[in-house]
């Protein structure tokens, strides 16, 4: 019997060296928990950098990275690797991040040709409108660069069955710092979720400070929504490394259970 | 000068005025009387109109006369004698036997021939009487010297070579054979009826309507037809090749001839394991059931299957009760689960590898929760699943062709160590384990001294070892690596140096023990370390892959202007070398030919032996067994030494009819094992003619219906049979002489002429 993936009461079965081992794990864990093999194996997020406000919420990254290390088995890296599109050493890090509250200035040729490449090879990419207004100047500028950098590709909604929204956890939408619009954009290349648009801001729900204290208020939700945000940042990370795991015919029965419930 | 006799004749015209003259002059004549009948048809005196119309129709007569020269052909004729063909059957079907006690059908048909010459020589006085063999072609035979052969057996299988049975070709040679235009007065036939050519499926409309042309009965004589009683798998329709774990169709025919009502078990053997039985019930009478017979194969391979039915008392024939037929069984897709302790991105990208790959077919279980992780929900807003170890690792083990363990060790909470052995037992048995690197892999695994640990191709260290050395690494193709294709990412030596070399340098490994005896390290860092060691255990292979970036070699060689290439070749060749694809299996065992002729050829086998290494086992001794479809106990059958380039052939024994299996297992010089490779074929009959012999006495039957003949048995006289006789003389001599004299014949015609007009002139018509 598997503990693992199992809710809580099976885990009365451990052995006490299991629990103790398990609780102790617990208590140390993302910075402590062994990954000898270094950065290179773990999850560790690129944020581009571009000519505009490119890290509006410099905390955003890094608080993802803690939760995903603390909630699931994905290993992570407090360090965000802060790279241009067209840097080589971005091909390292499959999981990159555009974002800014302002309108980002046009990519060069080789940024956008490089981005084509990241994205067409396998690169993820999450574009996060900081600034959380539709129709703003981000997402004008966000869309005029996808363009370029996929011009057969548009950007479509995301519907709610999609394997995004129970990944990890089972959610019913999207949200983020603010509520700009129901649903998420992405761009599908070859069955995959190669671009994610969030129009609502999800890094900037969060962001600490250095006090440790929430950077921004979070409506019209309050708490709950800003745990509905790191939800969906933890699913964005688990759909990144899993891909369409949970589409898999034998997590359909428990996952059809839970909606239910 | 000889007398001659002239015993006919016949009024015939001297002529030699072509047709269409005499035709002119006809009509000439007749003119000339209508217009005398118009000119005088006002005369009142009947006596007058009748002088004259008699005159001028008595001159128009003799002009013709004279025009036509009448004059008597006299004739010396003969009576033509009709022929009667006699057709003895000598396809090799003949020699089966024709009843019970043994005598071959040719035999019964040359004693019948015996008893029979007396009324053969009476019919000479009646009908010219042509003897004639038939199979596939018509050949002459000397009825005498046949039937006064002091052994008859031995003269019937002598006589009985033909490769094939042509019944309507026979009858319509014979038709046309002979001499001097005889019309055909009948045609006995002597068969068994077993036709494989127009026949074969019975009589059709285009046979009926050929034999209809003879113009002339046919008596069929069955032959064979006193063996009521028999049971013949007729026909097995199945697929050259199946997929494994996919169910396999058998499509059987079988025929009854002389059984009542009676159930019939139907099995389906391979290598003496029953795989499939049916029964069918056959009824009175001839009689001709299909049944479908279905398994579902377990493993992949070829294999020799049999189609039987008992031998029941006193059957004709018992040879027809079973067939064989081999069946190639392949993997229509690779089943891989995919274990996994952690997702990552060489878990995402191999992930993704599989699950596009149309041939594999995916099963992956992710950990994606560990006991120190904290959700910070309940488990109902979670979409995790309880990790199924018993399904995977104890019920549906053996369905997989590869397990892949990645960044997975055997942590207490998953409680597998009681699987683990299963594990091990699975890939000696045939499986194929493939271990990727990680954290939590090879010495943190926890797998040492457990019978994973047992399987792998090299050591694991101890879990106080450091289990990753974070050095980077470049690979390296080894000596091995040069030779095996797993390896090979593009085809020659040097480019594929070149191809690894150009590859992103991985950012460690994990460490590993030694590699153990007849592993093979294919891939090493600069410094030595193991990065890919393959290795087999049992009848199973494994893989050991010490890093958790091989995805790499992928998306950062993509960065690199490389693309992804050379990740996609690797795992696919490491896959296909893992579940054995016969492509890349270091022994190739191939049959020469599928089928075999029984006494023909000797079967033979060549085979291609490769080292672990692959390079060519030259010196290797081959040791080959065969099995067969009904008996799985292995036999010697043949030894052979490989040639310096790995190649050999064994040629086999002669085999009887049936299905085989041949296992050569190649040695070598001292001993020691280098591999086992199987090959199936078929020794049958090649034609229809020894593969469905039973005989058909209903073919001969509607063959004597169609031209009107009957069926005779063994006693009936020949020369009281009713042929036609049809009346045809020869003409030897002829004469002709003219009737009359001409010049006689032109002074009577002038002399009536000459009446005419001077009555004419008389009675005011001129």
């Amino acid at each position: 019997m598997d503990p693992i993936c199992a809710s809580l009461d099976r885990m009365q079965h451990w052995s006490r060296r299991s629990l103790l081992r398990a609780a102790f794990a617990s208590a140390l864990a993302w910075p402590l928990r062994g990954f000898a093999f270094g950065e290179a194996s773990r999850l560790v997020f690129a944020q581009l950098r571009h000519a505009g406000r490119w890290d509006p919420h410099p905390d955003g990254l890094p608080r993802l990275a803690w939760e995903v290390a603390k909630r699931t088995s994905i290993e992570t890296s407090p360090a965000v690797k802060v790279l241009a599109p067209s840097d080589p050493e971005l091909f390292r890090h499959p999981f990159a991040v555009l974002s800014s509250d302002a309108a980002i200035p046009a990519l060069a040729d080789a940024e956008v040709a490089s981005l084509r490449r990241y994205l067409s090879y396998g690169g993820f990419l999450l574009v996060d409108d900081a600034s959380a207004q539709s129709g703003g100047s981000f997402e004008r500028s966000a869309r005029e660069i996808l363009a370029k950098v996929l011009p057969a590709a548009k950007l479509q909604r995301v519907p709610r069955d999609h394997v995004l929204y129970k990944s990890f956890y089972l959610l019913d939408g999207p949200t983020g710092r603010s509520v700009a619009r129901p649903d998420v954009e992405g761009i599908d290349i070859g069955g995959r979720l190669a671009v994610l648009y969030s129009p609502n801001d999800l890094l900037g729900a969060l962001a600490r400070d250095s006090l440790g204290t929430w950077e921004m208020e979070v409506v019209p939700g309050g708490e709950g929504q800003r745990e509905k945000a790191v939800r969906l940042g933890v699913n964005l990370a688990m759909y990144a490394l899993c891909l369409d795991y949970k589409e898999d015919q034998v997590h359909i029965p428990f996952i059809m259970k839970r909606r239910r419930i | 000068m000889p007398q001659v006799d002239y015993n006919a004749w016949r009024i015939t015209s001297l002529s030699t005025l072509p047709g269409w003259a005499l035709a002119l002059a006809a009509l000439g004549i007749a003119a000339a009387v209508w217009l005398s009948f118009r000119g005088i048809r006002s005369e009142p005196s009947r006596l007058r109109r009748s002088i004259l119309i008699g005159l001028r129709v008595l001159a128009g007569a003799l002009l013709l006369t004279l025009l036509l020269e009448p004059g008597i052909e006299l004739r010396a004729e003969t009576r033509v004698r009709a022929r009667v063909a006699l057709l003895l059957d000598t396809s090799r079907s003949m020699r089966f036997p024709a009843s019970t006690e043994g005598t071959t059908r040719a035999e019964e048909m040359l004693r019948w021939l015996k008893s029979h010459l007396g009324e053969l020589s009476a019919l000479t006085s009646r009908f010219q009487v042509d003897v004639y063999g038939f199979d596939k072609e018509l050949a002459p035979q000397d009825p005498q010297k046949l039937a006064s052969a002091p052994d008859l057996r031995a003269a019937g299988d002598l006589l009985a070579q033909g490769p094939s049975t042509d019944l309507v070709g026979a009858l319509t040679a014979a038709s046309s054979a002979g001499t001097g235009g005889r019309p055909l007065a009948g045609v006995i036939v002597a068969s068994d009826g077993a036709d494989n050519a127009e026949l074969s499926e019975g009589m059709t409309g285009a046979a009926a309507s050929e034999l209809d042309k003879l113009r002339a009965p046919v008596f069929a004589l069955p032959i064979g037809a006193q063996a009521v009683k028999d049971l013949a798998i007729e026909k097995v329709v199945v697929d050259d090749f199946a997929f494994v774990r996919t169910q396999v169709v058998i499509d059987v025919t079988v025929t009854a001839r002389g059984f009542p009502s009676t159930d019939v078990p139907l099995v389906v053997r391979r290598e003496g394991q029953i795989v499939a039985q049916k029964t069918v019930r056959v009824g009175s009478g001839t009689e001709r059931v299909q049944a479908k017979l279905s398994f579902i194969p377990d493993r992949t391979g070829k294999f020799a299957f049999q189609v039987a039915a008992p031998v029941y008392e006193g059957e004709a024939l018992a040879q027809n009760n079973s067939r064989s037929f081999v069946l190639k069984v392949i993997r229509d897709r690779v089943r891989v689960v995919l274990v996994v302790g952690r997702p990552s991105w060489d878990v995402r990208f191999l992930r993704q590898l599989l699950k596009r790959d149309p041939n594999v077919d995916l099963i992956s279980f992710f950990i994606l929760r560990t006991p120190g992780d904290d959700t910070r929900s309940s488990q109902d807003e979670l979409s995790l699943i309880p990790f199924p170890t018993q399904e995977i690792f104890q019920e549906q083990l053996k369905t997989f062709d590869l397990v892949i363990f990645q960044d997975f060790g055997n942590r207490p909470w998953y409680h597998l160590q009681q699987y683990l052995d299963g594990i091990g037992e699975y890939v000696r048995d045939g499986g194929a384990l493939a271990v990727v690197g990680g954290d939590q892999a090879f010495s943190a695994s926890d797998f040492d001294g457990t019978a994973i640990a047992d399987v792998l191709p090299a050591q694991l260290l101890p879990p106080t070892a450091p289990s990753v050395d974070e050095t980077p690494a470049q690979a390296h193709l080894t000596d091995a690596g040069k030779r095996h294709p797993v390896t090979e990412l593009v085809s020659g030596a040097a480019a594929n140096e070149t191809a690894w070399s150009r590859l992103p340098r991985l950012p460690g490994l994990n460490t590993l023990g030694a590699v153990r005896d007849g592993a093979q390290a294919l891939l090493t860092a600069q410094d030595g370390r193991p990065i890919l060691v393959v290795g087999e255990a049992g009848r199973g292979r494994t893989l050991a892959l010490t890093t958790d970036a091989s995805w790499y070699w992928s998306f950062v060689a993509a960065g690199q202007e490389q693309g992804p290439r050379a990740y996609e070749t690797f795992w696919h060749s490491a896959i296909r070398w893992l579940v054995r694809d016969p492509a890349l299996t270091p022994m190739r065992l191939t049959a020469e030919r599928t089928t075999y002729e029984p006494g023909g050829d000797p079967p033979a086998l060549d085979a291609h032996v490769r080292g672990s290494d692959y390079g060519a086992a030259g010196g290797a001794q081959l040791r080959a067994t065969l099995s067969s479809a009904d008996d799985p106990v292995q036999r010697p059958a043949g030894t052979a030494v490989a040639g310096q380039d790995g190649t050999a052939r064994l040629v086999l024994p002669q085999l009887s009819p049936g299905a085989y299996k041949a296992v050569v297992t190649a040695r070598r010089p001292d001993g020691g094992e280098i591999g086992q490779a199987e090959e199936a074929f078929v020794v049958a009959p090649a034609g229809a003619e020894l593969s469905r012999p039973a005989p058909r006495p209903e073919i001969l039957q509607s063959i004597a219906q169609a031209t009107h003949g009957k069926l005779i048995d063994l006693g009936d006289r020949l020369d009281s049979l009713p042929f036609h006789d049809p009346e045809r003389v020869e003409v030897g001599q002829r004469k002709t002489r003219p009737l009359w004299d001409k010049w006689g014949v032109l002074v009577a015609l002038c002399c009536i002429a000459g009446t005419e007009w001077s009555l004419r002139r008389r009675w005011g018509y001129a």
